[in-house]
Formats: structure tokens, sequence, C-alpha cells
């Protein structure tokens, strides 16, 4: 295999954005600096992999973050679709909650009940608070969720029924958006270069 | 190409600069240059993919931009890309230069260059 076609497969570390843009110009550059130096020397192939080893996950990272603005659109759908499963989780819990005064539930139902619409509304002020880009909004956020995961676990533990639905929503939302919310993001103010 | 421009950011917002990006600017104040040029001008042994990352940055930061593809005359080979200052870019590398100036000043004061230390 030639040096270029070596080169070429190396350049394979970059991310695919990169190389469309700047693959042919990279091979150009290295073509220069084949002209000028023994490319079978160790020398010359330790600064080449040196070159790639450094700059290739540096863009890698870079072109990663890029990807996460589209996380932000998700996490804003997500955040409506958390307002919408609170308003229909106080609902639903108004439903159960007039059965319970029809003495048709006992107390740790009702009680489980009164729970899950306070882990309900904690989720709509999450939901709000994700869509308010800030970071305070979501610091608001985190301790929502925080405690809404918490209550609808106390109220699963003082009633054991509660449907693998409303398992899911009422521990699945608040365990994915705090995984979403404490994933690392780049710094705004990064410099230049 | 990208042209993520963050207007109204003044030069000093921009500094330090990394070692690499402030000798690719000053490569540049001369003129528009391809990469092989900027490379043979920084002479710091930058490999590809450290050149075209800064400059990929420094596009995107609006420092420099594209001043379109042509072959070089005295290479004589397949077009190239060149790459031009930016009046933004121009204000930093002035800014950082100066700054650089005042730290090697200070340190010939303090006699740490100049002469030899005691």
């Amino acid at each position: 295999m030639s040096a270029e076609g070596l080169y070429r497969l190396l350049l394979r570390a970059y991310p695919p954005e990169f190389r469309a843009e700047y693959g042919r110009e990279m091979v150009l550059l290295f073509r220069d600096q084949c002209t000028e130096s023994d490319v079978r020397t160790v020398g010359f192939w330790a600064r080449v992999l040196w070159d790639v080893a450094r700059s290739a996950p540096v863009l890698r990272i870079e072109a990663w973050c890029e990807s996460t603005r589209t996380m932000e659109v998700v996490m804003k759908l997500a955040a409506m679709l958390t307002l919408l499963v609170g308003v229909l989780g106080v609902l639903n819990a108004g439903v159960d909650a007039g059965a319970a005064y029809m003495g048709t539930i006992g107390g740790m139902h009702a009680l489980s009940l009164v729970l899950s619409v306070f882990a309900s509304i904690l989720l709509l002020v999450a939901g709000y608070a994700i869509l308010r880009p800030t970071e305070q909004g979501r610091q608001v956020a985190r301790l929502a969720l925080f405690a809404s995961l918490a209550l609808i676990v106390t109220a699963r533990l003082l009633h054991p029924w509660m449907s693998p639905f409303s398992q899911l929503v009422g521990i699945g939302f608040p365990v994915a958006f705090l995984i979403a919310l404490y994933w690392p993001r780049r710094a705004l103010s990064s410099g230049a270069a | 190409m990208v042209t993520k421009r963050r207007a109204g950011r003044p030069a000093e917002a921009y500094l330090p600069l990394p070692p690499a990006t402030f000798h690719i600017l000053v490569a540049l104040a001369d003129g528009e240059r391809h990469g092989y040029a900027i490379m043979k001008s920084v002479g710091l042994g930058l490999g590809p993919g450290t050149l075209y990352g800064s400059l990929k940055r420094l596009l995107e930061a609006g420092l420099v931009e594209e001043g379109g593809e042509r072959a070089d005359p005295e290479r004589g080979d397949e077009r190239r890309r060149y790459y031009r200052l930016t009046p933004l870019g121009l204000s930093v590398v002035r800014a950082e230069a100066r700054r650089l100036d005042a730290m090697v000043r200070a340190a010939r004061r303090k006699k740490l260059i100049g002469e030899r230390p005691a």
C-alpha cells in the first residue's frame, strides 16, 4: 500500500463531515510532505500518527457536541410531552381520589394517590422549567424531577398496585430527563480555536 | 462552508490564542495562502490534522475566510483552497501580538531575557 493510501485510511479517524470538508486538502498537504520527507523513516510516520492522534479525538468530540444541538430540540419536545403527562397524571389521580371519597379504596391507596398528584405537579413544573433555556431553569427542573421520582417511588411502596404504564411514565420520565440534564455539554464561552 | 460568526465580540475576548492558532493567523497576515503555504510559513511541524482542525475553528469563529480555489502557480498542481484573514481576525492577531509583546517586555524588565541570568 502506498503512503498516501495509508494516510487515507488514517483519515477515517476524523469525523465524516470534517473529512468531507477538508479530506482532499489534507491529502494534498500530506502529498506535499511526502515530497519533502523520506516516507520510509519511522520518524516521518511517528509525526503523522502524532498529528492524527492529537487532532482526530478533539474533532470527534467537537462534532459530537455539535450534534447535541439537535438534542436541545428533542429536549423541548420531550418537555412538552412531560407537561402533557403531568396534566394527565393529575387528572388520573383526581379520578382515583374521587373513587376514594366513595369509600372503595383504602387509606394507603389514598395516600399514594395524593403523592402521585404531587409527583404529577412536579413533572409539570419540571416540564415548564426545561422549556426555559437558563441555568436556573435547569436547576429547578433537576430538583423537581428528583422530588417527583422520590414521590412516585414512595407512592409505589405505600400501595403496591400501580399499572406498568404508570410506573414506566412516573419513573422512566424523571430518570430519562435527569440523565439528559446531567449529560456534559460544551462550554458556551469556548475560545476561537 | 461553516460561517457561524460571533458578531460584536471584541478582539480581546478571543485571547489568549492557542500557539498553533496564533501562528496560522500570523502566516495569513501577509495575504491569502493555501494550507501548505501556511504550514511552511508556520515552520513548527504542524500536521494536516492540526492545521485544518484549527482552520475549521477559525472559519467558524469568523477570524478567517475562504478566498476561493485555484492552483498554486509555483507548484502547478491541483487546485487548492486559499484562506485569508477577516478584519476581525486581523484585530485578534494584533491584540494577541500586543499581549505577547507586553509579556516579553515584562520578562525583559525582570531580566529573564535579554541578558545572561545571574
